[in-house]
């Protein structure tokens, strides 16, 4: 058991997170808004875990807290992601479809830049030697901080969709002017769940900087925009569970295909090719397809001469 | 600003700015028509540079499976005059082109006959920008190459003139990059509003039911324009690699960035639009004072998030009309 965790600890917690940030970009998605960002929300809560953690100005307050000092990285980056979250989200999500995606990605790479630049971030080395949390001694041990995040995420997100709220989004996602017309404020319910999505986004950060133990302007990129946008759709968009699977699998490709060495980067394209091509509603809606009866047939049109009396 | 620098931030500025139109031009090409977003474009931009660096010198040096292997024995038939160079550039956009074509045909095509979410041809042409990128890093390894200097990358200065105790120069490469994409835009312009086939595309453009209701082969003319697309990318490619180098399999990805700031600052679909956003984003960059030269990669992007907000449909875009 301790070897398994020891060879595949690492691979399934990076499953875990691929999860959580699938979801972060589910919530948006959700209300039909097709947002790029979640990847510039894990970098920000990533450089604010490693700035408490490592930046000699805290010092004093690492000193006092302890391993306290964990959930208040946790609680400062959901903040600090929540508040840049309303402030991109309130003029962004006046924008709609391609629009809203290119604009997040638009302000994922702004971000980037800006991180590379500033001396708090590190530049473009970064910030190093970040503290395991809880002083774990072993990589699989944040499993225990990953698996409760990813199921209140999962309980949040039932509960969320069972209520007022949830119908609120969905109403907006298949119409947003009949939701509008019908006294939904289409505005409000949007910025909520790109706020949720940005939080969620900047607390799984804080939690990877001592997981990864270093954090740079490379964690938030375009390409980790596509990625997270990869989870859900080859997961499944439509279900809570879409994401987790999609982020799952999706990070254990390149692992399970290792043996193919150089080639599995290829392989991992043609993969992407391939799923989109023939699971369009992601591997979860397909099986959730299977799962149903068929739905039932067009009932056959009442012939003229029939009608007739 | 002296004028000195003035005239050399504008001449840096309208070069790079036409490589971003032409590459754009792609872009907004296959956009015009499908509706979609070709993420594999910047992947096509590299591939452009090195089939022409393929055809100029025959052999890689570096690391990867080519290493070694001279695939023109009697000496790369493309090699030593600008002229052949040259030849080499649009027999390499024209590959670049017909790879274009092959990812239409395989990652979009089969999409479309199912009718699919517009999303996932988004995934789709991810994917087949990963496969790109990585089987040119597993081929000819993730090194830089340069196009040799006698191309025309180390040709003298076109104009060198002092201007108030300044000198300015304008480098024969820059002048070939403007003048190239010049041409290609006067031809472009010309085959897009002047010919019949022009005509067809626009036709496709507005309304692919329509168009096939009339007679025209609608799967022909989006083949049609995903090679015209390969074929701007490509070229672009070859010419942005002739004044840096060619930076590795990960040479298009900034370039693939920008020139969707560059489509969506123009307006999405529209081909003027295309020119007058890479020239905006290209003077934007080479005006960014020297003391913030870090955050030059952020221009366009800063340019494209403020025209989201402000114009959404773009510099020169027409309004979308809302679906209800």
């Amino acid at each position: 058991m301790t070897d398994f965790l020891s060879t595949y600890g690492f691979l399934i917690v990076t499953m875990l997170q691929a999860g959580l940030l699938g979801l972060s970009l589910y919530f948006p998605l959700q209300a039909g808004q097709l947002s790029l960002a979640s990847p510039g929300f894990y970098a920000l809560g990533g450089y604010v875990a490693a700035i408490l953690l490592t930046n000699p100005a805290f010092a004093g307050l690492r000193d006092t807290l302890g391993n306290a000092m964990f959930p208040l990285t946790w609680l400062a980056a959901a903040v600090l992601a929540g508040l840049l979250g309303l402030l991109v989200g309130v003029p962004a999500l006046r924008l709609r479809g391609i629009y809203l995606a290119l604009a997040t990605i638009a302000f994922v790479e702004i971000l980037r830049v800006v991180s590379l630049n500033l001396t708090f971030t590190g530049g473009a080395v970064g910030i190093f030697g970040i503290p395991q949390a809880f002083g774990f001694q072993d990589r699989w041990q944040y499993v225990f901080i990953f698996g409760p995040l990813l199921i209140l995420t999962l309980l949040f997100a039932r509960q969320l969709e069972r209520s007022r709220v949830g119908r609120a989004l969905r109403a907006i996602r298949e119409d947003e002017l009949a939701a509008d017309a019908m006294g939904v404020p289409p505005t409000q319910y949007k910025v909520l769940a790109f706020v949720i999505g940005a939080v969620l986004a900047g607390i799984v950060g804080a939690m990877s900087a001592p997981f990864l133990n270093t954090w740079n302007a490379k964690q938030g990129t375009f390409d980790a925009s596509i990625a997270t946008l990869a989870f859900v759709l080859i997961g499944g968009s439509r279900n809570i569970w879409g994401p987790v699977v999609g982020g799952a699998l999706l990070t254990a490709v390149p692992e399970v295909l290792r043996f193919l060495a150089d080639w599995r980067l290829v392989i991992n394209g043609l993969v992407l090719v391939v799923a989109s091509l023939y699971l369009p509603q992601g591997i979860v809606g397909a099986l959730e397809r299977l799962g149903r009866p068929r739905p039932p047939q067009r009932p056959t049109p009442v012939k003229p001469a029939e009608v007739t009396p | 600003m002296e004028l000195s620098q003035f005239i050399q931030n504008l001449m840096n500025g309208l070069a790079i700015g036409s490589v971003y139109a032409i590459f754009a031009l792609g872009y907004t090409l296959v956009f015009s028509i499908l509706g979609i977003i070709n993420f594999a474009h910047g992947a096509v931009f590299t591939l452009g540079a090195y089939f022409t660096y393929t055809l100029v010198v025959g052999q890689f040096e570096n690391n990867g499976l080519l290493k070694g292997v001279n695939l023109f024995p009697d000496g790369s038939p493309f090699s030593g005059q600008p002229l052949t160079f040259a030849l080499a550039t649009l027999l390499g956009a024209t590959l670049a082109g017909l790879v274009a074509v092959l990812i239409e045909r395989l990652a979009f095509r089969p999409m479309r006959s199912r009718g699919a979410d517009p999303l996932l041809a988004l995934v789709s042409s991810l994917g087949v920008a990963l496969v790109i990128v990585n089987l040119i890093q597993l081929l000819v390894g993730a090194e830089i190459y340069n196009f040799p200097s006698d191309a025309y990358g180390d040709t003298p200065p076109a104009l060198s003139f002092t201007l108030g105790g300044k000198i300015v120069i304008i480098r024969t490469v820059q002048v070939i990059i403007f003048a190239v994409s010049l041409v290609m835009l006067v031809i472009l312009g010309y085959v897009i509003g002047r010919t019949k086939i022009g005509k067809a595309l626009r036709a496709v453009a507005e309304s692919p039911t329509t168009a096939s209701l009339l007679g025209i082969s609608v799967d022909r003319f989006i083949l049609i324009t995903f090679f015209l697309s390969g074929f701007l990318g490509g070229l672009a490619g070859t010419l942005v690699g002739t004044a840096f180098g060619v930076a590795g399999p990960y040479f298009g990805v900034v370039y693939g960035l920008k020139g969707l700031a560059v489509i969506v600052l123009g307006g999405l679909g529209s081909i003027p639009g295309a020119v007058a956003g890479g020239l905006v984003i290209g003077l934007a960059e080479a005006f960014v004072p020297p003391e913030f030269s870090a955050y030059k990669d952020a221009v366009a992007f800063a340019l494209l998030f403020v025209i989201l907000l402000v114009r959404p449909q773009g510099l020169l875009g027409r309004a979308a009309i809302q679906k209800v």
